[in-house]
């Protein structure tokens, strides 16, 4: 495979991963929640979904249980913080310290060994002939149309251009004036928590059957946390979490080629990029335009828990 | 009744806000029934409410400040299309501000309307979901005498069509104008409903507190007080400033202020008092213009400064500016003085010392607190206020900036509140307040100065004009103005 | 209807709730953990009394105790600092591992007498740990990006650094993945423990008194806990915030030498269990007091060793982690619950 090629293929695997855990992310900072607990809740996801196919060779079976998993935490954590409004950054980074750690802990019996079952690329046809990016995009498993393609145009449809998603984005820039115009805004907010938290652990079930693809302990060496800075460089939008996610992928692949061709610059460097990568595009754009302010504005009820008798 | 406007009369905390969520569904009642048509109601949801033709104009608006007034119009409202881009909401709010003769901009973010536009989308928001029965909170608070009008007119428009209208107010004047039945509530009872043709000020002011209120004439000095002194204690000359946006927000201010002496600021809220009072105590730097303390010209603008020189500040919004509401009522008690000693003794600070200054202002505002260690956020509002304004007071050797010190008051605090300004003039110091009370400010002002989109329309003398001059002074002295 | 109870959300918590909270906090995390353990086949009795032998019963048992408290008072106190001015110093973790490079340097590289070289050590951690938060800072204090993210982002950064340097750039000929022992060392001050506990604990007084009982201290709780009335109060809101982290920072750089220098030794891929991570809990538990910082630190410190004791059983310093998130997690659940309280209702 070509440098090119090999460097696209790179990209959206890797990307994938950022993309999806963003996705899920956009949809809990929309409603008003932050949620911390995207790297603990990937680490979760990778395991389960190693896991699962160790027991029951499907690749699917796997990704659903890592959704499952997510979804059960994703509600523990939404009860925690959208019920009992407990503090959304500690619970947050509980959840990581909890997700990592148990991943962690339960992973050593898997360490190392290869996923017994990956998600196999399917061949559109005549699509994938196209030179680069056809091996790249077009031969590549399923889920990375779903990631790519099929959940960003959905999810940004529904929130935009639809009437549940006028609702949804309401609550979370004012929960109160939500709540007023009778949107049920607790419940809207622990659905779409829970949900998110569903993609982020599928996220990691990504990482462990396509990309890498096999367990091991610190896997996923802070990609959660680059995906939730990346919500916020794409201004809390679906498509631009996801294309984000995809030019991270390529900054990761980089570093891959770089390595594999033996570049004066050593591995450990290569593998800073994206750390250094992501604090770059968070803090530039902030600084250099005063526009940027504006547009890349959180929804201005996140992470305050809403409490309708204090008005 | 069909047809009539009613007026919900009482203080602040008498319990209207209250009544009226739990008629909108936001809260549930404890005991007793609400009755809809015959039919006895309840509204466990706000939606609810809605569906029965209840529609509230709150005091805070609930407007989602990011949308557009599109989107705004068409929150929660299961007659929104489910698909709905952009397009298809602002052509049907277009279609409904035509319908209800409410002149707006579909397409426009709502955070960057007037007060009084955002008013006006969410009457129409109200009433696009066919509200029989219009509540409104407080609603000219934030309308200049001529805007005021032109929504009675509308009200009045609304009940000749055989709705009704639910007017909640603590002016008195106001509710004797446009109701027809007045029902005042006290400590969360209602106490009478009279026939306003019936009623007048006093005996509305008597059943509102529950005891006879004489005003007192504050601009009369007692034979002791500090007489008005020549030269000013505080000018602006020809002071502009940015604001948060980046813009300018006040435009070449020229206005001074002498010692023993009271200027009165009127304007509808969001016009620059902030700005002002933030340039007036060296909290915002000026852009242009000068600003002299006792005919000095200060140099960069700094707080801490001008509090020490003798510039005290009751901020507009205590909980957010004036006080760290999560802190001790010790430390925030000696934000002013932790400098000094007792408070300080070269770089250290003495807890000890503090409480005691604490205690001071404690009882010199007459708030009695159990334990001077708990967050000043447990007090009540009205005690609030009156620690931060003796707080102020005891530096404010020469002037004090009071902006809106009677904002969520009751009768009793505000009173206060009006009795410390005078003590303060009376003692020497001048004083700029800052009101949309306008009631407030000709009671106690000696000059009134009128601000509108940052400029100063005009300072006239108390003695020399009234309520109307005021109120065109305020609208910006144009006619009519289409806010649309 | 007369005396119906009703549930009451108080705008602030009294402290003695919160207290019990907590402690309920922490002793349902363990029983849980104990339950999960009980559940794959381990007596977790048995196990508790072997821990609490294991730390308690020999000289041993508590100089190891000992040396893990050192860097978790002082990563503690870095959080916990960062916090009263009202930021969230992630990013312990990697001014940690930037303190320790930093004292690496001077200690592999710099010719002198070993008092000299502590000495020099001693200010390199400092400024290796304030050096690493400096980025984030400033974006925090002119671009207002969040610095939650941005410091914790730089530990992976650390890490990386720190792998790299112990197994290219500084390796020691002889070992994989370590450097040379260091030219000086910090003396032992009681069985193993060296003096970086009391300078730990001094740190701990020192700042916490600076807080409490200075001028800058009123003004950096005022900032902390509301920008808006430090500025009407004329407090330089922006000098301070870059001040204060920076601290933060050095604190955490500072914890990092004291490693390396007294228990490590040299620098290498691991020196660090997690300390920044497990710092951030101590800082919650904590609640700005220096008395606060020590006992949460000690005892953070016994549920390490527990973990590290236990690996027997299949523990390791992961699981002491899940275990720290869910203490964290009751921790966040109890400070909200304790606002509330049953009223009843007058007739």
């Amino acid at each position: 495979m070509d440098l090119l090629t090999g460097l696209f293929t790179t990209a959206f695997l890797a990307g994938g991963v950022l993309a999806l855990a963003a996705l899920g992310e956009v949809l809990a900072e929309r409603v008003g929640v932050v949620n911390l607990g995207v790297e603990g809740l990937m680490a979760i996801g990778a395991l389960t979904a190693i896991a699962a196919v160790a027991a029951i060779p499907s690749p699917t079976i796997g990704f659903l249980s890592a959704l499952a998993v997510g979804a059960l935490f994703g509600a523990l954590f939404a009860f925690a913080t959208v019920i009992l409004r407990a503090n959304q950054v500690l619970c947050g980074l509980a959840l990581t310290l909890m997700g990592s750690g148990i991943a962690s802990t339960i992973g050593r019996a898997y360490s190392g060994m290869p996923a017994r079952a990956t998600f196999a690329p399917i061949e559109v046809p005549l699509l994938s002939k196209i030179p680069v990016i056809g091996p790249a995009f077009f031969s590549q498993n399923i889920l990375l149309y779903l990631i790519f393609i099929v959940l960003p145009v959905g999810l940004s449809y529904l929130m935009f251009r639809t009437r549940h998603g006028l609702n949804l984005r309401a609550v979370g820039e004012n929960p109160a004036a939500a709540d007023a115009a009778g949107i049920p805004v607790t419940l809207i907010r622990f659905a779409y928590v829970t949900a998110g938290s569903a993609l982020a652990a599928g996220a990691g079930a990504y990482l462990t059957l396509t990309f890498v693809p096999s367990w091991s302990d610190g896997v996923v060496a802070g990609r959660g946390w680059i995906a939730v800075a990346l919500v916020i460089f794409a201004g809390y939008r679906p498509i631009p979490a996801v294309l984000s996610g995809l030019l991270f992928g390529f900054i990761t692949a980089l570093g891959f080629v770089g390595q594999a061709r033996g570049w004066p610059i050593a591995p450990a460097f290569l593998s800073m990029l994206p750390y250094l990568g992501t604090m770059a595009f968070i803090i530039v754009p902030v600084l250099a335009w005063q526009r940027m302010r504006r547009i890349m504005a959180a929804p201005a009820a996140i992470g305050v828990p809403y409490y309708r008798d204090l008005r | 009744m069909p047809g009539e406007i009613h007026a919900l009369l009482g203080e602040n905390g008498a319990g209207k806000s209250t009544l009226m969520n739990i008629l909108t569904g936001i809260y549930q009642p404890d005991a007793g029934e609400i009755i809809i048509d015959g039919y006895a109601k309840e509204f466990s949801t706000p939606l609810q409410a809605i569906a029965s033709g209840i529609g509230m104009v709150h005091q805070h608006f609930k407007l989602v400040q990011a949308f557009t007034v599109a989107e705004n119009i068409h929150l929660g409202w299961s007659q929104t299309p489910r698909r709905a881009s952009a397009q298809v909401l602002e052509q049907r709010t277009a279609a409904l501000a035509e319908k209800f003769n409410l002149k707006t901009h579909p397409g426009a973010r709502v955070s960057d309307l007037s007060t009084g536009e955002q008013q006006r989308v969410e009457i129409l928001r109200v009433l696009a979901r066919q509200a029989r029965v219009l509540i409104l909170d407080e609603p000219t608070a934030v309308l200049t005498p001529t805007e005021a009008r032109e929504l009675f007119k509308a009200l009045r428009q609304f009940v000749a069509a055989g709705n009704a209208v639910i007017f909640i107010s603590h002016k008195l004047d106001e509710v004797l104008e446009i109701s027809d039945r007045i029902s005042i509530l006290r400590g969360g009872r209602k106490v009478a409903t009279e026939n306003t043709a019936e009623c007048n000020p006093r005996m509305l002011a008597k059943l509102m507190v529950g005891r006879d209120i004489v005003p007192a004439d504050m601009r009369r000095r007692p034979a002791d007080a500090a007489p008005m002194s020549t030269d000013p204690v505080l000018s602006l000359e020809n002071v502009s400033a940015i604001g948060d946006a980046g813009n300018e927000t006040l435009h070449g201010i020229s206005l001074d202020v002498r010692a023993g002496e009271i200027v009165g600021v009127a304007g509808v809220a969001g016009n620059g008092q902030r700005e002002l009072s933030e340039v007036l105590t060296g909290i915002r730097p000026v852009s242009a213009g000068k600003i002299l303390i006792a005919g000095k010209p200060v140099g960069k603008s700094n707080a801490a400064a001008f509090a020490e020189s003798g510039i005290g500040h009751i901020p507009e919004d205590r909980l957010h500016s004036g006080l760290a509401p999560a802190l001790s009522i010790t430390v925030n008690a000696v934000m002013r003085e932790y400098k000094k000693p007792p408070v300080s003794s070269g770089i250290g600070y003495k807890p000890g010392a503090a409480t005691a200054l604490a205690k001071e202002i404690a009882s010199a505002a007459e708030v009695s607190i159990p334990d001077f260690a708990m967050p000043i956020r447990n007090l009540s509002g009205g005690n609030q206020q009156r620690l931060v304004a003796r707080r102020e007071m005891r530096i404010a050797d020469k002037v004090l900036i009071a902006a809106y010190p009677s904002r969520g008051l009751d009768v009793g605090a505000i009173n206060t509140m009006l009795r410390y300004l005078v003590e303060l003039r009376d003692a020497g110091a001048g004083i700029i307040l800052i009101s949309e009370e306008l009631d407030e400010l000709l009671n106690l002002s000696d000059r009134i100065a009128v601000l509108f989109e940052g400029k100063i329309m005009g300072i006239i003398d108390n003695d020399k004009t009234d309520i109307d001059e005021i109120g065109l002074l305020m609208g910006g002295r144009t006619q009519v103005r289409e806010v649309a | 209807m007369a005396g119906s109870l009703r549930l009451q959300r108080l705008p602030s918590a009294s402290p003695g709730i919160v207290l019990a909270a907590r402690a309920a906090a922490i002793v349902m995390a363990l029983v849980f953990a104990g339950i999960i353990l009980a559940m794959t086949g381990a007596n977790p009795i048995e196990l508790a009394s072997e821990v609490v032998d294991a730390s308690f019963g020999s000289s041993f048992g508590m100089e190891d105790l000992g040396v893990l408290i050192i860097p978790l008072i002082l990563t503690g106190l870095s959080v916990a600092v960062a916090q009263q001015i009202g930021a969230w110093n992630i990013g312990a973790e990697g001014q940690f591992y930037a303190g320790a490079f930093a004292a690496a340097a001077v200690g592999l590289f710099v010719p002198g007498p070993p008092a000299l070289i502590l000495a020099l050590m001693f200010v390199a951690g400092l400024v290796g740990g304030a050096v690493w938060i400096l980025v984030p800072t400033l974006a925090r204090a002119y671009g207002n990006v969040n610095e939650l993210i941005t410091t914790l982002l730089l530990n992976f950064v650390a890490i990386l650094l720190v792998y790299f340097v112990a197994t290219n750039a500084w390796r020691d000929k002889m070992a994989n993945s370590a450097t040379p022992r260091l030219s000086a060392e910090i003396p032992e001050f009681w069985g193993s423990i060296h003096w970086g506990l009391p300078i730990a604990i001094l740190a701990a007084l020192l700042v916490t008194g600076l807080l409490a009982f200075s001028r800058w201290g009123y003004e950096v709780r005022l900032v902390g806990s509301n920008p808006s009335a430090a500025n009407y109060a004329g407090v330089p809101v922006r000098r301070h915030l870059i001040t204060v982290m920076l601290l933060s920072g050095a604190i955490a750089g500072l914890a990092g030498m004291l490693e390396i220098a007294g228990t490590v030794h040299r620098l290498q891929g691991g020196i660090s269990n997690n300390y920044g991570y497990l710092g951030i809990m101590v800082a919650v538990l904590a609640r700005s007091s220096a008395v606060g910082v020590i006992f949460s630190a000690a005892l953070m410190a016994f549920i390490l060793n527990s973990g590290i004791i236990l690996q027997t059983q299949g523990l390791t310093t992961s699981t002491v982690l899940a275990i720290t998130g869910l203490i964290l997690f009751l921790t966040a659940i109890g400070d909200e619950l304790a606002h509330y309280r049953i009223a009843r209702d007058k007739a």
